[in-house]
């Protein structure tokens, strides 16, 4: 503990030079309140966000569990879809060519660029937060599960034919084992896909969750609360991040260096 | 038959091309069929034509020049001020310890929720967007630049100090091109990254660019084909231009690392 303090401690000693500078500039009438709201009123904020809530009534927890909801929702979806046709793609080198330059374009498409069409579908609702972010999910997904299982190493596919494995016992003890890695890499991407795209989607037409939440203070001046959705919102996607990644060390020790895998 | 088959399965131009085009026919014979309803979702020849009508080639070019005019200033903007501090916090240890955490600590929250406080700090023109831009390219070229300074092999360095470089030609003419497939990955990262990004802030607060052009199209009740076409757009300008930055890097980063 005592070895690590000195490092952490020239970064922690500059955020607190710029926090109190900040503050003090604020006071003195250097920044705007409204456009940089010191740490003090960013502290209140919080309070008021977790008791009355913005709009009132709706308390933080609400929304980042709103937010929340609807991530899982589209990622889940997109996780069922995605593994079982990217297995059957990837296992088959005719349909892998076949569907190769509809999978690049469909994933070079900007996810939120398909706002516009999928309001006219389902109405501005929950529905189309959910498929705007299956969307985004889906292909990253699908691509990643596709070259999981067409890049596994031939020369472990050769060994296990050559100890009399085939079929669905080879795919089962070999090829997925092999091709997991990669596809729990495309599951992280894509959760991460799914986060991003939530916030852009949620700023139009809802009040509620994290992205509208910053929106709607915005439009009140109340620059705080932006602030803390935004804290709230990278708190997230940290934890996701760095959950994601002890997981897959749990459960996947035999995938080692990753880098190896992506070829 | 199975001659044809045989040069088709060697062909993956041919055989993606085909998946292309029986994608294409099946989406127009379900739209011409009313097997989707094509008010809601139009065949390809249907949106094209209905974008044809209601779209000048002028507005259109227009909106297309404004998109990619932002993303491409907000983009270099970004890369730029994102490699030169990634790289002076891989080479200058003070600046690193200092600067480094405090990236780590705004890389987590997502471009696009930015977006508030860009439009309170710079209002709702285009200084805006250009600075949501300018995220979405800043924060992986600077993990990556800073990434790359570290992991350069101590050997190079060592040799080129013994050869009698230092100081800055050594950071320049050694370090800087030791990392140039870090950089080049973060590169193409942030360039995706920005594009994504540009369409949101285009769509949330604009008054012109692609993303405007479909939102707009949408909110004044127009027609759906218009959004198709101008999605489809998006896309193929999204695949173009990485792939023309793709051949960029691999030129530019083959000088120093055979591709």
């Amino acid at each position: 503990m005592m070895r690590r303090f000195p490092q952490i401690a020239p970064p922690l000693i500059a955020l607190a030079i710029l926090l109190v500078a900040w503050e003090l500039g604020v006071r003195y009438g250097f920044l705007k309140p409204y456009q940089f709201p010191p740490v003090s009123r960013i502290a209140s904020g919080f309070v008021e966000l977790s008791t009355i809530g913005f709009p009132t009534g709706v308390s933080i927890w609400s929304h980042t569990l709103t937010t929340l909801v609807r991530v899982l929702l589209g990622y889940v979806g997109a996780l069922a879809l995605a593994i079982p046709l990217g297995v059957v793609i990837g296992s088959f080198q005719v349909l892998d060519k076949l569907t190769a330059p509809l999978v690049v374009f469909c994933r070079s498409v900007a996810t939120l660029s398909l706002l516009p069409l999928v309001i006219v579908w389902f109405g501005a609702g929950e529905l189309t937060k959910v498929f705007l972010i299956g969307y985004g999910c889906f292909w990253v997904m699908l691509s990643n599960v596709i070259a999981g299982v067409r890049y596994v190493d031939p020369v472990l596919v050769r060994a296990a034919r050559t100890f009399g494995l085939h079929g669905g016992e080879l795919f089962r003890r070999v090829v997925l084992p092999a091709a997991l890695p990669r596809i729990f890499a495309g599951a992280r991407m894509a959760l991460g896909v799914g986060f991003m795209v939530i916030v852009g989607a949620e700023m139009i037409g809802t009040i509620e969750g994290l992205g509208a939440l910053i929106m709607e203070a915005r439009t009140f001046y109340r620059s705080e609360i932006t602030i803390i959705g935004m804290l709230i919102i990278g708190v997230i996607g940290f934890a996701i991040s760095a959950g994601l990644t002890a997981l897959e060390r749990l459960l996947l020790p035999w995938a080692g260096n990753l880098d190896a895998v992506r070829r | 038959m199975s001659e044809i088959l045989k040069t088709l399965r060697s062909n993956d131009l041919a055989l993606g091309l085909i998946g292309a085009v029986a994608a294409v026919g099946v989406w127009e014979i379900c739209a011409r069929t009313g097997v989707v309803d094509p008010t809601l979702f139009p065949s390809p020849s249907l949106a094209i034509s209905a974008a044809a009508q209601r779209l000048t080639a002028e507005t259109l070019a227009d909106n297309l020049m404004w998109s990619l005019f932002r993303v491409f200033s907000g983009f270099i903007l970004g890369a730029l001020a994102g490699a030169a501090i990634g790289i002076a916090a891989g080479w200058y240890r003070g600046f690193g310890t200092i600067v480094r955490p405090l990236i780590e600590l705004l890389r987590p929250i997502p471009p696009l929720a930015w977006i508030p406080l860009a439009i309170i700090w710079f209002g709702l023109g285009e200084p805006s967007k250009l600075f949501i831009i300018f995220l979405g390219a800043f924060f992986p070229v600077v993990t990556a630049a800073y990434q790359g300074m570290r992991s350069i092999d101590p050997v190079l360095l060592r040799a080129a100090q013994t050869l009698g470089l230092d100081g800055l030609p050594l950071l320049l003419w050694v370090a800087v091109p030791a990392t140039a497939p870090d950089l080049a990955t973060g590169v193409r990262i942030g360039w995706g990254l920005s594009f994504g990004v540009l369409v949101a802030a285009e769509l949330i607060a604009a008054d012109r660019g692609l993303g405007y052009m479909i939102i707009n199209e949408r909110n004044t009740g127009g027609s759906v084909g218009v959004i198709i076409v101008g999605i489809l757009l998006i896309g193929a300008l999204n695949l173009l231009t990485d792939a023309a930055i793709g051949a960029a890097i691999k030129r530019w980063v083959g000088r120093w690392h055979g591709a």
